[in-house]
């Protein structure tokens, strides 16, 4: 089925669908991301900070004899065997005036990177301090200097699962976003369809299948409803036009084609033969005196003379062959073309003996009457309806002249 | 089992009387043999005060008795020390005999053989009395501490089974100074 192309600066549903479902998911996601990174590197930082208090705290629990000794590779011996840990960037033991007994870096700290020195300080601008004391004197303080390697590593891989997060998500956005189309827009597209076929083909008869939504179902079913009334009127509609164009071709008292039709179907005849090269008759009839059986018995018996007649005509002619009235008491007979002219005869011999049979009038008596006919033969008396109408015609003048001179045979019995 | 603790020397040359300051200098200094003094006697005063500081008498001595058996070579810097809660060492110069030690809560046992040594530290076993050994580098006095001089340097050697029966507790912490006693 084609349809117009949808407007290019319209979005689909989908497209649309698919748009919110990302905005919401990265909404999501990121807000996710951001506050597990931000409180996990809070929390972490926390720890970070206990835990460098106690390392500075059992740095000078550790190093404090060995500062009352005076002994400074017991010092560095004690930082190393309780400072020098993760997570601390650099030990200092100082005396009361500051001067620094002992120290220990990270090894690596050397190799630290600027971004790694830039978030030390900004991690931990003051180290953590722990007083050497030795009863009530304070005899040196340890200081302790954080290392943000564990935090920056936590970040990185905090980010890199938010990122692998984002793609996931995006990818099931989009799966998302087709199975939502296929369970919303499928209902749509049948509707779509129906309403598409009802539009160009007239299909009345489609109904919107029941989907699985149920807005969309209400609205498949108030459709399929529409629809029905719709096509009981254009039922309605095509019935009475039919009806109307029956009227318009035929004679309502006695159902008979009338003249519209008759030079209709005379021209379709001629056309036929043009192109066959079949010869066909065209019959036609007057009833004998009708008029005096009108003016005598009324117009009621009159019509029911012309029905009686159409009656015959109509019984007397074959399948193939047409018979009209042309108005008041004329009738006209188009017959199927023929090879034998034979057969002209008898349609008429069938008609002159059906016209024996009397028929009743609504008074209750029975009557009878005769009809005088003319034929006009295609080709030969005419190519032209005109020509052929005016043959007929003549030729029936001339045998009702021909009748009337030899006496009336035809009689009312009323 | 002995423990060995190192003390860089020239870390206590500075120290002069003023107890428990920390050093006065940083980086390495050389000994440098001081117009009539002895270059190790204010190290191993330093050292004596903080062994007399990590260890605990079953009930606390004020003063601190410190006795100097026999002739000492390092201990003319003796005189005066205080531990950090301010109480006063008192020295007092004794002969080297069991009976000289009455009294005593410290003894440091001077230029004395180790057979006559091992007599003194025989005669304070379990009485609650700290003994330091000058001239007994292998421990065959069985002195709680051994004084060991090197070139520049003092430490010290523990001797543990000596602590253990010493009826003294001293700091498990001092153990851990000894070099590779971890």
């Amino acid at each position: 089925m084609l349809r117009a192309p949808p407007n290019q600066a319209l979005p689909t549903l989908r497209q649309l669908l698919a748009r919110v479902h990302l905005r919401l998911i990265l909404f999501a996601v990121v807000l996710a991301a951001l506050s597990l990174l931000v409180s996990g590197m809070i929390v972490i930082r926390n720890y970070a900070a206990r835990n460098l208090e106690l390392i500075a705290h059992t740095v000078a629990y550790t190093v404090e004899p060995a500062v009352v000794f005076d002994d400074r590779q017991a010092i560095s011996d004690g930082i190393l065997s309780v400072g020098a840990v993760r997570g601390v960037d650099c030990v200092e033991v100082r005396d009361p005036a500051g001067r620094v007994l002992a120290n220990w870096k990270h090894p690596h700290a050397d190799l630290h990177s600027r971004i790694e020195d830039w978030a030390n300080r900004q991690i931990w601008p003051r180290p953590a301090v722990a007083p050497i004391r030795r009863n009530d004197t304070m005899i040196g303080r340890v200081e302790v200097y954080g290392n943000s390697e564990g935090i920056l590593r936590y970040a990185l891989s905090g980010l890199i699962i938010a990122l692998s997060c984002l793609g996931l998500t995006v990818i099931a956005t989009r799966i998302l976003a087709r199975r939502l189309q296929q369970d919303v827009i499928r209902p749509l597209d049948h509707v779509a369809e129906v309403a598409h076929a009802v539009r160009s083909d007239r299909a009345f008869e489609k109904r919107v299948p029941s989907s699985g939504i149920a807005e969309i179902d209400r609205f498949g079913r108030d459709f399929n409803a529409l629809l029905a009334e719709l096509q009981g009127w254009h039922a309605g509609l095509t019935s009475e036009n039919a009806e109307l164009a029956r009227r318009a071709t035929h004679d309502p008292l006695t159902g008979l084609g009338n003249r519209v039709l008759f030079e209709q179907t005379l021209a379709d005849a001629i056309g036929d033969s043009v192109r066959s090269g079949q010869s066909f008759a065209l019959l036609y009839f007057d009833i004998d005196l009708f008029k005096q059986v009108n003016d005598r018995h009324g117009h009621e018996c009159g019509d029911a003379a012309l029905i009686a007649v159409a009656d015959r005509l109509r019984q007397s002619i074959r399948q193939a062959d047409h018979a009209f009235r042309l108005g008041g008491d004329e009738f006209a007979v188009v017959l199927a073309p023929f090879s034998d002219r034979a057969c002209v005869q008898q349609v008429l011999d069938r008609i002159d003996r059906a016209m024996a049979r009397p028929w009743r009038l609504p008074t209750g008596a029975a009557a009878s009457s005769t009809l005088s006919a003319g034929v006009a033969v295609y080709p030969d008396d005419g190519i032209s309806p005109q020509d052929l109408l005016r043959r007929a015609d003549a030729d029936m003048y001339e045998h009702k002249k021909a009748r009337l001179a030899a006496g009336p045979r035809g009689k009312n019995h009323a | 089992m002995i423990r060995v603790a190192a003390i860089i020397f020239a870390a206590g040359l500075g120290l002069g009387a003023a107890p428990l300051k920390a050093a006065a200098a940083d980086g390495p200094l050389v000994l440098v043999a001081g117009g009539g003094g002895d270059a190790y006697a204010p190290a191993v005063a330093r050292m004596v005060q903080s062994m007399i500081e990590y260890t605990r008498w079953p009930a606390v001595r004020n003063p601190v008795e410190l006795c100097v058996a026999g002739p000492a070579q390092h201990a003319a810097r003796l005189d005066g020390l205080r531990l950090s809660d301010g109480r006063a060492i008192t020295r007092r110069a004794v002969p080297a005999s069991p009976a000289a030690l009455a009294g005593c809560d410290a003894v440091y046992i001077g230029q004395v053989p180790p057979p006559q040594a091992r007599q003194l530290t025989d005669a304070v076993r379990g009485r609650g009395v700290l003994t330091i050994a000058e001239a007994d580098p292998d421990g065959r006095g069985q002195a709680m501490f051994a004084l060991l001089f090197q070139p520049g340097a003092v430490s010290f050697r523990l001797n543990i089974d000596a602590v253990s029966r010493s009826g003294l507790r001293v700091d498990p912490r001092v153990l851990r100074l000894a070099q590779g006693g971890g």
